[in-house]
């Protein structure tokens, strides 16, 4: 049995057994390159799962829509590892409850191959090492060095060009997982701190608010980068402010789901004495 | 429709000496909602008040901005003068004017302009101005000594004798601290003991003190009026209650060679031990890491010696949870660790010693009854080298500041010397004699002048052994010249520290401390005895090096703060508090993380049904100090500060 027809039978087992009211997985794309969330309520949809190299979404986004866990019911969702860190960072902001998550987890191979990943509990996969080593894909890290390179005023040309470009669809929002606020910053108006039309300057607000907003707490799933209708290389001001954050704090997001929220904690042991 | 009045103050020379307060009133005076606009030589007087009352009167003014000084001179002020004019003393608003502007330019345009813009943005901020209430809240009149030194006792005993309760918490097993290891004290030579052990036993016996020894504060939670204190006390193995202090233990126990540690190793101990004779309470405890019981299972001689059972090895460290309304600490000092100081020798040769180790000798309830022998082979020494600001004053091994008080039991050990031993010979090294305070010159003289101690003006840079004596190497800097003393004993006038766990206490109390670890107060000359947390106060050696006298006024001033406080049942508070938008809390609890008061608790949505919908954030306004650290916090803005909400903040902002 491939992995694909493994997954499909767990899936129906869990939803036969009612160990769980949904999965979420991948079904059929519009393309053959595609794939869309696939949401099984019966062990029959269940048979209609795909899992192979095209399944890179970060499904956990899901987990987060309002009151879907409100009533104390499991749900089993496909994940990656990346999928899984955001799971982690979700639960250390108590968006969830690490025992209403059952974990279909699975790796991509050299882009290709589709392993199975051990454990369906969140505290089965001990990712922290991992994570921590964990680097972008060789080409955004290979940008991501180039821009370091860069002079003050290039990097800033650099990013003034692509922020030009944002639509302000909140797509990169919608995608991310760790965007779950029931209501956004920029959706305040009394007062308008971050303009909605898309000129440059509102856009700069916008993108930079929401890198602030995810220092710390991104996954580096890159779903906003690929959600991005005008490519803006998002992930790269992600991945920067990880590192930051990794330099500063020696904090790494997502490593375990005990971890608390980094820039609202202290320790007690802090050097700084502006800390009482 | 806004009608603000805006009141220019010229400080006397202060404002307008840099700012021209008469372009500032045309051009705020067209500002749009500007009622009325005025200046005045000094606003804050009593004719600039009526000023501004009666503008509020005329112009059923809606809001107020002062421009002056700095909010935390004067807002209290004109809030006052607001309120008597029947204007919501949170419609007022203070522009800064003079330390963020006057104070700080120098081209009298470029101040105006900008005392235009700050001026300006807190009209527009004003505009949108929410009347307010302050909040009351109960005040539980008992208060919290920590720390049981003559600081702490002399605080515990002036607030009940005002007829309210204390409860003073030590750490050792008695209370008294460092005075009760003095010998006679300067300036006036009177036995420490003599005068410390009535406050002590008046402590004890007061029935509106609750003494506390062997136990420390764990965990200090709530505000001014309201805290809530955790108070851990370590097992004594022995029962207070039954305990008479006869000591018959202490007789029979088997370990006899515990190193004292009231006595500075002077002496031994056993393991069951009172820390010294007068201790307060007279009840022993058991060093449970030195019995043989604790460590083999055998022996409990003490038991089987006790009368009356009060001895019980069953006995559990306890934690009780106390309310206060008033947190006073007195927490105390340390000398310093001398053996930094390799070149004195200090830990090397047994008869370098530090200034407490004499005043245990010169003690005549110390190891040798108070003979001043030397402590390696017990002779009395005929020379005594002493060495005055051996750690203080020297920022390159030991602390940068005065320790205060070694200049004068300097003179006192020179002079408790010569009067115990006849013939003597005691030679000071000094950098400076400091000598500040009431009699206390005179005392320093007297020790020269009568007592013939030696005073040479130099640094030591070398004490080594040669024939059985210990050489002092220095220079005097008056005559220019190496000098040489071959002496029986050395003291050093160790400095005085911090608590080595200082800085520890004071985050788990949430209090500030200095560089080195001594506590701050809230203004240096104007609130000397305050923290910078309200309803936490200070006093003796934990704040900085103090002698006696220093520390009994710091004590009697925190007591009298305290006092104050409970002399209303009702606090009244700043409505300054921040309050959380449930409908758009995503409940992340960043803001329960980030909050430094623990102000912010957890709340259950429910359905009509009581299904939990969701969880969001809550303010407990009694504990919220207004910091707004948790409106930064939240990502999806659901959290605002009265009286400083977004809307204010933004307007001013957008103003400038
Ligand atoms: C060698 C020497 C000679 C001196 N001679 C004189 C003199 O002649 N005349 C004079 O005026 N002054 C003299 N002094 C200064 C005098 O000792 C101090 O001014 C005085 O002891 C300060 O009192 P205090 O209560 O602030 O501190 P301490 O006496 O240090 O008392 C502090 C108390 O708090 C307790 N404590 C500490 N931390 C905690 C905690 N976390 N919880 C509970 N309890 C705690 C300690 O155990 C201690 O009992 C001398 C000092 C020295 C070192
Ligand atoms: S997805 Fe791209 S275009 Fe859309 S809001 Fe985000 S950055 Fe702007
Ligand atoms: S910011 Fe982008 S990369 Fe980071 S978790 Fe959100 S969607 Fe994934
Ligand atoms: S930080 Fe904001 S969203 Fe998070 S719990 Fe607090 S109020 Fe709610
Ligand atoms: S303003 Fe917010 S963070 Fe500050 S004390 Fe109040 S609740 Fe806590």
């Amino acid at each position: 049995m491939g992995i694909q027809e493994q997954y499909r039978s767990e899936a129906a087992a869990l939803l036969s057994s009612g160990e769980v009211k949904l999965v979420i997985g991948f079904g059929a794309g519009s393309t053959a390159d595609r794939r869309r969330p696939l949401f099984a309520r019966t062990p029959d949809e269940a048979q209609k799962f795909v899992l192979d190299a095209a399944c890179i979404a970060n499904l956990s986004t899901y987990l987060v829509t309002e009151g879907l866990l409100s009533d104390g019911k499991k749900v089993a969702v496909f994940l990656k590892p990346d999928g899984i860190r955001s799971i982690n960072i979700l639960i250390s902001e108590a968006q969830l409850k690490p025992e209403q998550v059952v974990i279909l987890g699975y790796a991509i191979e050299n882009g290709k191959e589709i392993t199975p990943l051990e454990g369906r509990n969140i505290s089965d996969f001990s990712i922290g090492e991992q994570i921590r080593s964990l680097t972008p894909p060789p080409h955004i890290l290979q940008e991501a060095e180039r821009i370091e390179e860069m002079s003050a005023t290039e990097r800033f040309e650099f990013w003034k060009e692509h922020f030009a470009k944002c639509i302000k669809c909140y797509a990169c929002r919608q995608v991310c997982p760790m965007c779950y606020c029931r209501r956004c910053i920029v959706d305040v108006n009394q007062p308008q701190w971050v303009s909605t039309s898309s000129h440059t300057l509102g856009n700069f607000e916008w993108n930079l608010v929401r890198a602030f907003h995810l220092a710390g707490r991104c996954a580096a799933c890159g779903a906003c980068d690929r959600a991005c209708p005008v490519n803006i290389p998002l992930r790269l001001v992600n991945y920067r402010m990880g590192k930051e954050v990794i330099d500063a704090f020696d904090y790494c997001a997502g490593e375990n789901s005990n971890q608390k929220p980094v820039l609202a904690s202290f320790k007690q042991d802090d050097p700084e004495t502006f800390i009482l | 429709m806004a009608k603000i009045g805006v009141f220019v103050c010229h400080c006397g020379e202060n404002i307008a000496s840099k700012v021209d307060t008469g372009i500032l009133v045309k051009s705020l005076s067209d500002h749009p909602g500007v009622e009325i606009c005025q200046e005045y030589k000094y606003f804050c007087s009593d004719p600039g008040q009526e000023t501004v009352k009666r503008a509020i009167r005329e112009h059923n003014l809606t809001g107020v901005v002062v421009a002056a000084c700095s909010p935390r001179m004067h807002e209290t002020t004109f809030r006052k003068a607001c309120a008597e004019a029947g204007l919501n003393p949170y419609m007022l608003e203070l522009a800064n004017i003079r330390e963020q502007c006057s104070w700080v330019h120098s081209e009298k345009d470029q101040a105006t302009s900008k005392a235009i813009e700050i001026t300006r943005s807190l009209v527009e901020k004003v505009k949108r101005n929410n009347e307010l209430k302050p909040i009351s809240v109960p005040v539980t009149r008992r208060a919290l000594v920590i720390g049981g030194g003559i600081a702490g006792i002399q605080a515990a005993l002036d607030i009940a004798g005002a007829g309210r309760e204390v409860v003073l918490v030590e750490r050792e097993p008695s209370i008294g601290g460092h005075m009760s290891q003095l010998s006679e004290t300067f300036p006036t030579l009177d036995c420490s003991q003599c005068i410390l052990t009535p406050r002590m036993v008046e402590a004890i016996q007061h029935p509106k003190i609750t003494v506390m020894t062997y136990s420390e504060v764990e965990e200090v939670d709530g505000y001014i009026g309201n805290f809530t204190v955790k108070i851990r006390t370590k097992a004594r193995y022995v029962d207070m209650s039954k305990c008479t202090g006869c000591g018959d233990c202490i007789q029979k126990c088997p370990v006899k060679k515990i190193s004292n540690e009231f006595e500075l190793g002077l002496s031994n101990r056993t393991a069951i031990y009172t820390p010294f004779a007068q201790a307060v309470p007279n009840v022993p405890v058991i060093d449970k890491s030195r019995c043989t019981y604790f460590k083999n299972g055998k022996c409990k001689i003490c038991e089987k010696s006790c009368q009356i059972d009060a001895i019980d090895f069953e006995q559990q460290e306890s934690v009780e949870t106390i309310e206060f309304g008033a947190i006073v600490v007195a927490t105390g000092f340390q000398i310093q660790d001398t053996s930094v100081y390799g070149e004195y020798g200090y830990g090397k040769y047994k008869d370098v010693i530090t200034g407490l180790h004499f005043e245990r000798l010169a003690s005549a309830s110390g190891p040798t009854a108070g003979k001043i022998q030397r402590p390696s082979d017990g002779k009395e020494p005929e020379t005594v080298v002493f060495i005055q600001c051996a750690g203080s004053r020297d920022p390159s091994k030991g602390v940068k500041y005065c320790s205060k008080i070694c200049c004068m039991y300097t003179a006192k050990h020179a002079m408790l010397y010569a009067h115990k031993h006849h013939g003597s010979n005691s030679k000071i090294f000094y950098m400076d004699i400091r000598a500040a305070g009431k009699g206390y010159d005179e005392f320093t003289r007297r020790a020269i002048e009568e007592d013939e101690a030696d005073y040479l003006r130099g640094r030591v840079s070398k004490v080594f052994e040669e024939n059985g004596k210990l050489i002092v190497r220095g220079v005097d800097t008056l005559l220019g010249k190496p000098v040489e003393v071959a002496a029986d004993m050395v003291v050093l006038a160790t400095a005085m520290t911090p608590q080595p766990d200082a800085k520890q206490f004071a985050k788990r109390i949430g209090i500030g401390y200095d560089e080195y670890g001594f506590f701050n107060e809230a203004h240096l000359k104007l609130r000397p005895v305050e923290t910078a947390k309200a309803g936490i106060y200070l006093c003796g050696a934990c704040q900085s090096p103090k002698d006696i006298p220093d520390s009994v006024s710091q004590a009697s001033a925190a007591a009298a703060k305290v006092l104050g406080l409970f002399s209303r049942e009702q606090l009244e508070r700043e409505p300054v508090v921040a309050a959380v938008g449930e409908s758009t809390c995503a409940g992340c609890w960043g803001c329960v993380y980030a909050c430094p008061y623990n102000a912010i608790e957890q709340k259950d949505i429910r359905d009509r049904n009581g299904n939990l919908v969701k969880q969001v954030a809550s303010v407990n306004p009694g504990l919220c100090q207004g910091c707004g650290t948790c409106v930064t916090f939240c990502r999806s803005n659901s959290i605002d500060l009265a009286g400083f909400t977004e809307k204010q903040i933004f307007a001013e902002v957008m103003a400038l």
